[in-house]
């Protein structure tokens, strides 16, 4: 009797997903499908709203990376107002840099201590009453207590810059609406309730060798689970093709390191890419139209980021990369659970470049704002936390947005994320009579990798069961778990 | 936040462009202009491990969310207790899993109760439905004569 699994919704990752594993007649694995079930319908919601509204609005998409959608937003409003991003004021640009770098900082540390070293200390086949970040909390206090200041450092920058740690405003079109203080500067200098811009750094380090001991310690397991090839995309340094989060050109390479996208500039996205659609998703997959949608596709976020870079411009990051290409010897890495060791080593470039910031007297100048000649067209693309991020507005002559374009990072890695759920059903799950509790995380474990956000914008209580439902060839349901 | 010297804390808890999702946030709007001095308030869309570190600063505090149980009254009031077992998202911590963390992690044990308001509608829009208009006035009438009336 063939069968289908279901798991929704797939636990610790953003907002509510569900994974479908169809087995045949023998339980050997047919196909398995990732699932994103809730519809936003923000392109639409933001039509008719005055442009200048857009970096504020879009901040509702999401509770954990509003930033990364206030600042790609305000890059493409820039435009509509006649600014391409260079020609900001210094100042803004660099306090935007500031803003941003702190959002991938503390979305990265949550990331790493709340989401993903349940897996990985205590181990995916752990009891899940124990492998969550109370857990972690009980077991490593200190970790924990790190985890939480170093989030809070990136959130208390945020809160200097755009007022509030979330859905704060800082970008205005053309600029950002405040400057940064002396005072305000010094209490991330030194060491105080929060600690300092050193001690991030510290810590950073330390989180890195954390996971290139692990790596050292779990080898097999992570250079193997889940890995697949893929193309990689993401934003480079204009000048030197380093690593870039704020504002670049897109480069994509495919899984052997062959350039597929040589540096285009960012607003011609829409040139290169087309964005397909599945009946049983509402999540869309982008492709590069040169190599169609069976080839096209490409993983972004920190491993991609890595992988394509020529370098990163801070020492202690850049020493990191060059120790992880060494692993496989300068070329391209396709192994998933990387992303978590490439996404540390991102951490410790946030932290080496908001101290740099951070001493730069330039963010102190009240020179905020330029303006240019009026447009009717913008496109923003920032490096989230996830990976690369699209707006792209079009405004009619009465200032109102008459399109709305958005490609969020975790819709880039939409097939990435189906091809790592494939990999773990035929692996882990073909042939076994039943589906375990370690399996199950399995599945959330290599879709974790990605820390996709599906959409959390609701949350009311009582509303987010885990549901496991099995089916039989008739649609019948032959078992179902639900855990709250 | 008004900052050091109070000793009680509401949370508003949600996010006001999901509809009824903002009844937390809608809690906080309208009753923060008359809060004694003591009485502390914040804003948040889910909350977070770090929200163990801000209530560990408390000897009381409240949570207000939408919920999507119905009560006769359209509201209710529990106590909350610290809980290991945390679910299974961490994104968006349960009240009592923050309340774990911080005896855990800060040797801290604020009183806590959940102000549960019933929403309807949780579609994507701002403004409340009229439903849950009712029940947020209700919840905060009744919170303005048992609760901040015995809070001197």
């Amino acid at each position: 009797m063939s069968q289908k699994l279901v798991i929704d919704p797939v636990t610790r990752v953003e907002g509510h997903g569900k994974v479908t594993v169809h087995l045949d007649d023998h339980n050997k694995v047919k196909d398995a499908f990732f699932h994103v079930v809730e519809f936003r319908g923000f392109e639409r919601f933001i039509q008719g709203h005055p442009y200048w509204e857009a970096p504020v609005l879009v901040q509702r998409l999401c509770g954990i990376c509003p930033v990364s959608h206030h600042l790609a937003a305000a890059k493409a409003i820039d435009q509509i107002v006649g600014l391409d991003p260079a020609d900001l004021s210094l100042p803004a640009q660099k306090i935007r840099k500031l803003l941003h770098l702190a959002q991938i900082f503390q979305s990265h540390a949550l990331h790493f201590f709340y989401l993903a070293s349940p897996d990985l200390l205590f181990g995916y086949d752990a009891d899940p009453v124990k492998r969550n970040v109370v857990g972690v909390a009980m077991e490593y206090p200190a970790l924990a207590k790190k985890g939480i200041l170093m989030r809070k450092f990136g959130q208390e920058i945020i809160k200097m810059i755009a007022g509030k740690r979330i859905h704060g405003i800082s970008a205005t079109p053309g600029g950002v609406h405040k400057k940064i203080t002396v005072k305000e500067r010094s209490y991330f200098l030194e060491d105080n309730e929060t600690p300092s811009i050193d001690t991030m750094i510290n810590w950073s380090v330390e989180i890195v060798d954390f996971i290139k001991e692990y790596h050292g310690k779990n080898k097999a397991f992570l250079d193997t689970f889940a890995a697949y090839p893929s193309g990689h995309l993401g934003l480079v340094n204009k000048e030197n093709g380093f690593l870039e989060l704020y504002d670049g050109n897109l480069r994509a390479t495919d899984f052997e390191g062959n350039v597929t996208l040589d540096d285009i500039r960012d607003v011609d996205y829409n040139k290169h890419f087309y964005e397909g659609v599945e009946k049983w998703s509402y999540l869309k997959f982008p492709y590069l139209k040169h190599l169609g949608r069976e080839k096209g596709w490409n993983r972004v976020g920190p491993l991609a980021r890595i992988n394509i870079c020529d370098g990163i411009e801070t020492p202690l990051a850049e020493r990191e990369r060059q120790l992880f290409k060494a692993e496989t010897n300068g070329q391209i890495n396709n192994m998933t659970m990387h992303t978590h060791w490439a996404r540390l080593i991102e951490i410790l470039y946030c932290a080496e470049m908001m101290k740099s910031l951070l001493e730069d007297d330039n963010i102190l100048s009240g020179d905020l704002h330029r303006k240019g000649e009026r447009r009717n067209e913008g496109v923003g693309v920032i490096e989230a936390p996830r990976g690369t991020l699209i707006h792209h507005y079009e405004v009619d002559d009465k200032d109102r947005i008459t399109r709305c374009n958005l490609i969020v990072s975790t819709t880039h890695n939409n097939e990435a994320m189906n091809q790592a759920v494939r990999w773990v059903a035929s692996h882990e799950m073909s042939g076994k009579p039943r589906v375990t509790e370690a399996m199950m995380n399995q599945i959330e474990v290599a879709i974790r990798a990605y820390d996709p956000c599906l959409s959390c914008a609701t949350h009311a209580l009582g509303q987010m069961p885990l549901e496991l439902t099995l089916y039989d060839a008739c649609g019948n349901i032959v078992d179902e778990r639900i855990r709250q | 936040m008004k900052g050091s010297g109070s000793d009680i804390l509401i949370i508003g808890i949600g996010n006001s462009g999901r509809a009824d999702d903002g009844l937390g946030w809608a809690f906080v709007d309208r009753i923060r202009e008359s809060l004694p001095d003591r009485v502390d308030y914040a804003y948040n869309y889910q909350l977070q491990i770090e929200d163990a570190e801000l209530i560990s600063h408390y000897s009381r505090v409240y949570f207000v969310d939408a919920h999507i149980m119905e009560w006769d009254e359209g509201f209710t009031l529990d106590p909350c207790t610290p809980k290991a077992n945390q679910g299974f998202t961490t994104h968006e911590l349960e009240p009592g899993a923050v309340l774990y963390l911080a005896e855990t992690l800060y040797h801290k044990k604020p009183e806590a109760f959940i102000l549960g308001i019933t929403g309807l509608n949780f579609e994507l829009k701002t403004g409340l439905s009229e439903g849950a208009e009712q029940n947020l006035a209700r919840a905060l009438n009744y919170f303005n004569e048992n609760v901040l009336n015995l809070i001197t």
